[in-house]
């Protein structure tokens, strides 16, 4: 029962940076309907920097989100700039959005592993090694600091979204994207400021993962899937339901990584994609899926 | 009158056609050029029977048809119907698995069993399309991501294949200097069958409903498409022949591995090719798939480095869909200037 429980405790403390991660994939989604595919690519590209930050000025990742998140964000407004108005209102914008961040995806991957090589990578900050005991059961204090961290920068974001111009006019072009320029809302702008927003916490989520996994070049595949899991489940372009989904399937993940062995457990997002897709394809928030 | 896209098409067709000289040339130069390429393909082994010299151009080629297979195949749900699967090499990686264990269980020659692989991948994608193209959209797209690190995952995990490290597969007890040519007429004719079959999609009912929902899928419903029933089975159509070359590809490269089979990079470069010849022609992902496999050889003999070689396949990629849309042949054909014996339909 005991074990139950403390596995109970450390699927919901990877839950809450699984969330973090999928936030920034939603927000870009929900705003824009553009699947990101190289979003998992732009948040190990994040952790790249994180590690050699941690490793050369030894400055903590938790700390490096004070540059990472900036810099995630004018790099991608500069991307969405660069890349996404040509496309425009195009009759094919779902195909061409997805093979345009799939091309980014492999141009981030390709530089990564030219500056970084394959090797796997973590920073080690001392917390990443300590634990903290709360009765009968044990937290890692890296997972404990990392969710905490996560549920803050949630709480901004729901906080920004709710109750700022800027926030509304983010939320209005989510629900619908033609009536909110009918009312006023200047859709290119909000939509450039939604993408920077969606990377810089791609960003932050990198400085995370710089401490929580080893990582390389090519790992932000099994990332994408995870995520992409997640934001399905949740019901695409609805926040709260990819945050629901992040903790849903991050217990589940661990339960069955427990049960079955670690190797095994990124399969419960995978199959978990395609039950959902079968049984009830609106997700569990969201929307028919739609784009 | 209602209002479709198509009658636009057949107009434009029929004004083309009054317009067009009287008298036909005496020799259809398509004809002519796919007649001859095809002879020529089919005799180039000779030179390596007679000589022996001719190995590295034998598996060029070989390397070449394979991927005119998947483009070929790609092209099918990803260029007519505008669905893209960013993990088409799951069905070859399916295939060769599915091969591979027949010839190492059973002693069953790939050569045998590769149309049983084509069947494979053709319910795997009939499977996976029931699953996710009964909605519109992204679903799809996702889909097919998570079914290659599905495929992946399993395969690792599954020890009678030898998990990671995957198996050796025996190669037939030819002598070296005819042992390539089995896969080289193998190839060449799944390579024959996926384009003529993209031919005969193209130019049938099927095919122009397929179009009709990559213009506009609403209307497409409207006028009368069972939108979902096209979509299912052409999505299981584009899987069927990377099966069966996948099938011959593994036992030609002797071993099972999940990493190289199902890597995303295979998956990226089927879908560059596409483009690059031109998504939604019959010709261009033939020409693409060529110029790519020219491209590839030539960068990687240059520069050997495959974190590079990703890099400029993303690249490439996105200059391609930001400044060449259409492809090579989408361009030629729009500005009238396809010369005829590319002009495939």
């Amino acid at each position: 029962m005991i074990q139950l429980v403390q596995v109970l405790l450390l699927g919901l403390m990877l839950g809450g940076v699984y969330a973090l991660m999928a936030s920034g994939l939603t927000l870009i989604f929900g705003v824009m309907r553009i699947v990101n595919i190289a979003h998992a690519a732009f948040i190990l590209f994040a952790a790249y920097l994180a590690f050699w930050a941690f490793k050369i000025y030894h400055i903590d990742p938790m700390v490096s989100v004070l540059f990472t998140m900036p810099l995630m964000f004018f790099l991608g407004m500069g991307i969405y700039k660069l890349v996404f108005p040509r496309i425009g209102e195009s009759r094919q914008f779902t195909s061409m959005t997805v093979l345009l961040t799939f091309s980014l995806a492999l141009i981030v991957e390709g530089v990564m592993g030219f500056l970084y090589s394959g090797i796997y990578r973590s920073a080690n900050p001392p917390y990443t090694t300590r634990a903290l005991l709360l009765g009968p059961f044990y937290l890692p204090a890296a997972q404990l600091y990392a969710t905490l961290l996560s549920l803050i920068l949630l709480g901004v974001l729901f906080l920004f979204l709710r109750f700022t111009r800027t926030g509304r006019a983010i939320r209005a072009t989510m629900q619908n994207r033609t009536a909110a320029q009918i009312v006023g809302v200047d859709v290119e702008r909000i939509s450039t400021l939604a993408f920077g927003i969606g990377m810089a916490l791609a960003g932050a989520s990198g400085s995370l993962v710089s401490f929580l996994f080893t990582f390389f070049p090519a790992k932000h595949w099994q990332w994408i899937g995870t995520l992409l899991a997640l934001i399905v489940l949740g019901g695409m372009g609805s926040l709260s339901g990819s945050v629901v989904g992040a903790f849903l399937l991050a217990v589940v993940a661990a339960y069955l990584g427990h049960f079955y062995g670690p190797t095994w457990s990124p399969i419960t997002f995978y199959l978990a994609l395609f039950l959902i897709l079968l049984i009830r394809p609106q997700g569990l928030f969201g929307k028919k899926l739609e784009a | 009158m209602p209002e479709n896209p198509l009658t636009e098409e057949v107009l434009d067709a029929r004004e083309e056609a009054y317009l067009r000289p009287a008298a036909k040339p005496t020799v259809d130069s398509r004809k002519f050029f796919l007649s001859s390429l095809l002879l020529v393909l089919a005799l180039f082994p000779v030179l390596q029977i007679v000589s022996g010299q001719f190995n590295y151009w034998l598996h060029m080629l070989l390397f070449t048809f394979m991927n005119i297979t998947m483009a070929a195949s790609w092209n099918i749900i990803g260029g007519y119907t505008g669905y893209i699967s960013l993990g088409h090499n799951v069905f070859s990686g399916m295939g060769g698995y599915v091969a591979g264990a027949l010839l190492v269980f059973y002693g069953l020659s790939p050569f045998l069993t590769a149309p049983l692989a084509g069947a494979f991948a053709f319910l795997l994608g009939l499977l996976v399309g029931l699953i996710t193209l009964r909605t519109r959209g992204s679903a799809f797209i996702i889909a097919t991501i998570a079914l290659v690190l599905l495929a992946k995952l399993g395969l690792d995990n599954l020890e009678l294949l030898g998990g990671t490290n995957g198996v050796s597969l025996p190669l037939p007890p030819l002598p070296a200097r005819v042992v390539k040519l089995p896969f080289y007429y193998g190839m060449l004719l799944t390579a024959v069958g996926a384009v003529y079959t993209s031919y005969r999609i193209r130019h049938s009912k099927f095919g122009l409903g397929l179009r009709a929902i990559a213009q506009d899928e609403t209307k497409a419903e409207v006028a009368g498409i069972p939108t979902s029933q096209y979509k299912i089975l052409a999505f299981a159509i584009s899987a069927f022949f990377p099966g069966m070359a996948g099938a011959l590809w593994a036992y030609y490269l002797t071993y099972l591995r999940p990493t190289i089979y199902f890597a995303v990079l295979g998956a990226a470069e089927v879908v560059l090719m596409t483009l690059l010849g031109g998504r939604g022609t019959v010709s261009g992902p033939v020409l693409g798939a060529a110029l790519l496999v020219i491209l590839n050889e030539f960068f990687v003999a240059k520069f050997g480095s495959t974190e590079l070689n990703i890099a400029g396949t993303g690249l490439l990629m996105l200059l391609v869909l930001l400044f060449f849309p259409d492809g090579i042949v989408g361009t030629l054909r729009e500005r009238r200037k396809l010369p005829r014996f590319l002009d495939w339909g």
